[in-house]
């Protein structure tokens, strides 16, 4: 492996940093998209099962080949441009809303060293790659030129906002512990304290001080991702896809891939703030990526499980949970932190 | 510092590419045939009377001003939290920096009150 | 020329084209899009000053919030472009005095030091471990207490502000009380009555 480095740093000369980040990139994509679409049928199985289904199972076995199927299907499908349509910002729409979704796990960090790009900024980073996500949407809604479309486009950014308020809340609690905007350090923040020494690291994570922000930040995140029971955006009986129902093929898988990839982030973020990224739950076990990997699929089976159990939000209900509830908890918490910390009590020292 | 942010421009770089990538897959490979039908907005049979832009109901551009105001007051947070934890372990400033975001926090919450009293916070 | 430069050059480029097209291009929506890329370019040019936290906060403050609403506006109140050409003359002379002020305030920002204005030194280098929000969060709570706290009130006076200015009267508000909902009890809605049971 070393060897192999070496001449292919050799070979490169001058254009290898650029040559090894963007095979790094790769190292992180690839899996990525496998992930997204694994996590469709992942998605379809579950929600079958719970519904006393079987779920796909007709393309090879156990259906393990349906997303290959359903890929293929979607690159040979034409691309429909609605005729009154504004051509231009029509493309643009869903390459915004699978870059940012990308873009943003650039600053994650995977295990012990293993991060991309290790900024000391990269929660505001995080934040502000959600926030610019927002565009994808507007922009599709408004450039299909239809009813449906550009309805679901301005429901889905007054609701997205409404949401981003209510994470950046939780996420300045998540700061007031960790003293850190850098990712690593947040969760090297998470493995000192009492119950860690004890090797009962699962109780020194951030999750349990931090309780009401922990479930603050995931129902957020299901928000901001626009999934059930909080998809209006694209409640099929009012009004249809919201802002992709004008979309066809490549353009319409794009969002897809970018809403599961944004699934798949959200899960991966709970999982490095609250509970303590790839740190081992117990003392005993060694740290590692397993854990990462272990948490981030027990928050996707969340997602999963929740779009089984419950039923959709209505509209009203949704922006009075982001505005009435989430954010005077937050604001509270903040201060009960505050005043935790300043007491002699301070278990975050 | 900037060396770190190297991988996240070209990260960004990527993620474009990737997004067009699909979409110019699609055009190369996927049939091409448009027609009058197929290239209608989706409606309920028939052509939409009226334009698809409609104009607004004013809630949303409130929510949206309310949003940036909000956005900026967890921008003012960030740098207080990132060293709160500086501010607790010096005696000193110990309450001086508590202090200081109550008040903060204290003239932003009667914006908050006032908002939701008005009901601006509400959808019917 | 090394990278930096080259980003340099290029993001330059790209907010000086991007600008031009916000002021040129017919369509608002369009406009307010070049915007977008326009703060957006301003942010990677920041991040090459190591401004770092200031850079993502401009664009998640800019792009993230403001330009949704400027893009919600422009969006929703279908603007006729006919109707705002015919007002161009008569805003012409409003707009070229503030468009001149503006040229010559930044002609003196930028000449100031031509006639000895050396307004800021220099910040200098900074160390490699210095935290750039630490470093802000440091001076804005010990130096900078009182124009923090203006802060706050700005924005207080800006939520006042648009509530009072978009707000209207309701027609018929139908808003969901969800905890008086929630706070019902069976006694509340239900009577139980015992009565006799009835025979045929």
């Amino acid at each position: 492996m070393e060897i192999l480095l070496q001449t292919l740093q050799t070979f490169f000369g001058p254009a290898w940093p650029l040559v090894w980040t963007l095979l790094k990139i790769f190292g992180i994509i690839l899996p990525l998209v496998l992930c997204v679409a694994y996590l469709t049928l992942a998605e379809r199985k579950v929600i079958g099962w719970m519904q006393v289904r079987i779920g796909p199972n007709r393309v090879g076995p156990l259906g393990l080949l349906q997303p290959i199927a359903d890929g293929l299907k979607l690159v040979f499908k034409e691309i429909v441009v609605p005729t009154k349509a504004s051509t231009g910002l029509y493309f643009v729409g869903p390459a915004m809303a699978f870059a940012t979704a990308l873009a943003a796990w650039a600053v994650v960090p995977f295990s012990e060293g293993y991060v991309l790009a290790n900024i000391d900024a990269g929660v505001l980073y995080l934040l502000a790659m959600t926030s610019i996500g927002i565009y994808g949407v507007i922009i599709s809604g408004w450039a299909s030129n239809s009813k449906y479309a550009f309805y679901g486009a301005m429901r889905s950014a007054a609701q997205m906002v409404s949401y981003e308020i209510a994470m950046g809340f939780a996420l300045v609690c998540v700061l007031m512990v960790s003293a850190s905007l850098n990712l690593s350090d947040i969760v090297h923040g998470q493995a000192k304290g009492a119950f860690a020494e004890m090797g009962l690291g699962f109780l020194s994570w951030n999750w349990l001080p931090l309780l009401p922000m922990f479930l603050v930040y995931l129902i957020s995140g299901i928000a901001e991702t626009n999934r059930a029971p909080f998809d209006v955006v694209e409640g099929e009986s009012e009004i249809v896809a919201g802002h992709m129902v004008e979309y066809s093929g490549m353009a319409y898988a794009l969002f897809f891939l970018g809403e599961y990839a944004n699934m798949i982030l959200v899960s991966v973020m709970t999982s490095i703030f609250f509970l303590g990224g790839w740190l081992s739950p117990v003392g005993f076990l060694p740290d590692s990526f397993v854990w990462l990997a272990g948490k981030t699929c027990f928050i996707l089976f969340l997602f999963l499980w929740f779009r089984a159990t419950f039923p959709r939000y209505r509209y009203d209900q949704i922006m009075r949970l982001g505005w009435k509830v989430f954010v005077p908890l937050c604001m509270f918490w903040l201060l009960f932190i505050g005043v935790w910390m300043m007491s002699p009590l301070n278990i975050w020292k | 510092m900037l060396e770190n942010y190297f991988p996240v421009l070209v990260f960004i770089i990527v993620g474009i590419v990737f997004g067009c990538m699909p979409m110019v897959l699609g055009w190369l490979l996927a049939p091409h045939r448009p027609n009058a039908e197929k290239g209608s907005a989706y409606e309920c049979g028939f052509e939409a009377f009226e334009e698809a832009r409609l104009k607004f109901d004013v809630r949303y551009y409130l929510i949206a001003i309310i949003f940036i105001l909000f956005d900026l007051e967890i921008a003012f947070l960030f740098p207080w939290a990132a060293i709160f934890k500086e501010i607790v372990g010096t005696p000193g400033v110990k309450l001086f920096g508590f202090v200081e975001m109550l008040v903060f926090l204290g003239i932003l919450l009667i914006g908050y009150v006032y908002a939701w009293a008005k009901g601006a916070l509400d959808w019917e | 020329m090394d990278f930096k430069s080259a980003v340099f050059y290029f993001l330059a480029t790209v907010l000086v084209l991007a600008s031009l097209r916000v002021i040129t291009a017919r369509n608002p929506v369009h406009a307010a899009l070049f915007l977008v890329l326009a703060f957006f370019s301003a942010g990677g040019i920041w991040m090459l000053l190591q401004a770092e936290f200031l850079a993502i906060v401009l664009v998640m403050v800019y792009v993230g919030a403001v330009m949704v609403l400027f893009l919600f506006v422009v969006m929703m109140l279908d603007i006729n472009l006919e109707r705002l050409r015919q007002g161009f003359w008569s805003y012409l002379p409003l707009g070229a005095t503030i468009g001149l002020l503006m040229t010559l305030e930044m002609a003196l920002v930028l000449a100031g030091r031509y006639y000895g204005l050396e307004a800021m030194p220099d910040p200098g280098a900074s160390g490699a471990g210095v935290n750039n929000t630490k470093e802000l969060g440091r001076l804005l709570f010990t130096d900078y207490v009182y124009p923090f706290e203006l802060a706050s009130v700005i924005l207080l006076v800006a939520i006042v502000a648009a509530v009072a200015l978009t707000k209207r009267p309701r027609k018929e508000s139908k808003a969901q009380n969800a905890a008086a909902q929630i706070a019902v009890r069976r006694n509340d809605r239900l009577r139980i009555v015992s009565m006799p049971s009835e025979k045929e």
